[in-house]
């Protein structure tokens, strides 16, 4: 077996955390039950990853082994990656039924005759999900495993998510590869970045609850509208508010969970207005300003301030046109003649 | 011993962690060999006990002592006080270079309210920095502690501090401002902690700036909250959200940065006695 193999298989065994590597193993169906026995568990790590690159030895592993395993460890940590999302785009009208064979076939195909030195690696996984992993070498370089890009593309759709490689000369061989092999026309990056590859997924194949517009005031859920603080006194007179609140915030951000997104960026280019009273600033030329809104759970947490005191409700549109607009990175320009912002694609 | 010009280079672009001290009681100029021999010893005696600062390179710690004469606001002021912490790995050659590890110094730029109002035989520094492992200002703190009667306290650096000082940095006029204007706020009280990060072109930030400073030099309360009043009302007009009532931890301009735990840094020479100056007053106000 090549010790660059072997290096390859015991590192990418040194990242699983040891009480997963046996199911990881399993899944890998590369070591066969009985030599999974002989495993011993119970020990530091490092010694584990020196016996299971003892028994690839035995069965001769070659890199084309080593990174299916790599892609199953990604598939399962997936979140440790940060994903963009690609939209393609057909020419004309014409259903294409769409083979697997085929894609895989002409992917290699053109990726190869771009680049002798690339090591590509299929898996399929659940709901037509494509996972496609690419090592990239040099005309005079083997491929460089430890860089490698991820791609996840489901083939009922025109989204391609990708978790690229660091070498970013990569990336347009990377997108030529997808269009012509899945017969599209054109591929373009959305505005739309998150480690949580689902709720990238959940935004774009619309899979989380929207919001709809009631003719008619829903029914109070009990829960949320209850008053923090036990005050008796305040108890009528804010409720009323906190209710108007509550219903504005369902109409906007619907009941469901929102999609799992980090942050959310915002270039202003757009004027800046005052209090004539003020005296301040009266400037032709725009207030340049780029903002940054950061959260482990971004939707969640902008849902949680109208209640929580700290915004209007409803929340401004910018914030709360993430989900359906798919998009998490804006630049925002003053629409002539209207004291209003609009929005503008990069 | 008098240090030269050049050495208050290394004081920009690292991050201090910023303390207030209460003025030292019996500190004598110039006996700084004597302290930095002691300190040394101190160090290496709690080393011993134990305390280990470093695990497993066996280091030996070599300690100097040395006024900066260039920072101080006025004659009153005390000239600054650099203590430099080095190693020199043991075993190695006799002309091995010693590495810098720790650096702290204690200054006072325009400190007078402080020094006027203390009696003989104390000398106020009333502000203190150090960069580097936390373990050694420990130690370095506590000497100091014991030796002078003195006492530490991290500084705070509330919401309304920072607004002055990203009004009044905003407002320097530079040659060519190469960051942004940036101001971090947290809102940690939410189920989903959220963080803002708002950072303005450095040219407009300024030129909102002039119009609402009315005396060029001086600065009032009332324009550092107009400023600050038209960056919120900026910013809820487009998102709708009372920023004024998220918690502001942290400024970021051209000259300086400042974090409301006490951390900073410090960009450009040109204004470092400037800074200097605020962060004085600042430690005068904690130890009051």
């Amino acid at each position: 077996m090549d010790e660059t193999v072997a290096e390859y298989i015991r590192r990418t065994v040194l990242k699983i955390p040891r009480d997963e590597i046996r199911m990881m193993l399993q899944k890998w169906g590369f070591l066969s039950e009985a030599q999974l026995q002989t495993l011993n568990f119970n020990q530091i790590k490092d010694n584990i990853s020196q016996e299971v690159v003892q028994l690839c030895e035995e069965n001769s592993a070659d890199i084309k082994q080593a990174a299916v395993l790599d892609i199953i460890y990604n598939h399962i940590y997936q979140n440790k990656r940060m994903w963009s999302v690609y939209q393609m785009k057909k020419s004309g009208e014409e259903l294409e039924y769409f083979d697997i064979t085929d894609f895989k076939k002409n992917f290699k195909r053109r990726l190869r005759s771009a680049l002798k030195n690339v090591t590509i690696t299929f898996k399929e996984y659940e709901d037509n999900a494509i996972w496609i992993r690419v090592a990239w070498g040099t005309p005079y370089k083997k491929p460089n495993q430890y860089k490698p890009s991820y791609v996840v593309y489901h083939s009922q759709t025109p989204y391609v998510f990708i978790s690229s490689s660091v070498l970013k000369s990569t990336l347009p061989l990377l997108c030529q590869a997808l269009v012509v092999a899945s017969n599209y026309h054109d591929i373009r990056e959305m505005d739309l970045r998150s480690h949580s590859l689902n709720s990238l997924k959940d935004i774009v194949f619309k899979r989380y609850s929207q919001n709809f517009q009631t003719c008619t005031p829903k029914p109070l859920q009990g829960g949320n509208v209850e008053p923090e603080n036990a005050d008796i006194r305040i108890v009528e007179e804010n409720r009323s508010e906190k209710e108007r609140i509550h219903r504005l915030n369902q109409d906007v951000f619907g009941s469901g969970p929102q999609p799992k997104l980090e942050f959310a960026q915002y270039r202003l280019e757009t004027m800046f207005k005052s209090d004539p009273k003020m005296d301040v600033l009266d400037k032709k030329e725009p207030f340049r300003c780029l903002v940054k809104f950061s959260s482990p759970h971004l939707l969640e947490s902008l849902k949680s301030l109208a209640p929580a005191g700290m915004a209007d409700a409803p929340l401004s549109p910018l914030l709360t046109c993430i989900p359906h607009k798919a998009r998490n990175y804006f630049k925002i320009k003053e629409k002539k003649g209207l004291y209003r912002a609009s929005f503008v694609s990069p | 011993e008098k240090a030269d010009p050049q050495k208050t280079a290394f004081l920009l672009r690292k991050a201090w962690t910023v303390y207030s001290v209460t003025p030292l009681y019996g500190f004598r100029r110039a006996r700084l060999r004597d302290y930095a021999r002691l300190l040394g010893a101190f160090i290496a005696a709690e080393k011993q006990k134990g305390l280990a600062v470093e695990v497993g390179v066996e280091l030996d710690i070599k300690v100097a002592l040395s006024s900066l004469a260039d920072i101080r606001g006025s004659e009153l002021d005390q000239a600054a006080l650099l203590v430099q912490l080095s190693s020199r790995s043991r075993g190695s050659s006799r002309n091995s270079e010693d590495k810098p590890v720790w650096w702290g110094w204690f200054c006072s730029v325009f400190g007078d309210e402080l020094s006027e109002s203390v009696p003989e035989h104390f000398t106020c520094l009333p502000l203190f920095l150090s960069h580097g492992a936390e373990s050694y200002t420990a130690l370095v703190g506590s000497w100091f502690q014991k030796t002078f009667d003195c006492c530490f306290r991290r500084l705070a650096i509330s919401p309304l501090n920072l607004s002055w000082m990203v009004a009044m940095w905003a407002g320097c006029k530079l040659d060519r401002a190469t960051s942004a204007v940036e101001l971090v706020f947290s809102v940690p009280r939410l189920a989903q902690p959220l963080d803002i990060s708002y950072a303005i072109h450095p040219e407009d930030a300024k030129a909102l700036w002039d119009t609402v400073q009315k005396t060029p030099g001086e600065i009032t309360q009332e324009e550092v909250d107009v400023f600050m009043d038209c960056l919120y009302a900026h910013f809820h007009r487009h998102f709708k959200i009372h920023l004024a009532a998220a918690k502001l931890v942290k400024v970021s301009t051209t000259i300086a940065s400042a974090h409301c735990d006490g951390i900073v840094k410090i960009l450009h020479s040109q204004y470092l006695p400037g800074v200097l100056m605020l962060l004085t007053e600042l430690a005068i106000s904690q130890i009051q």
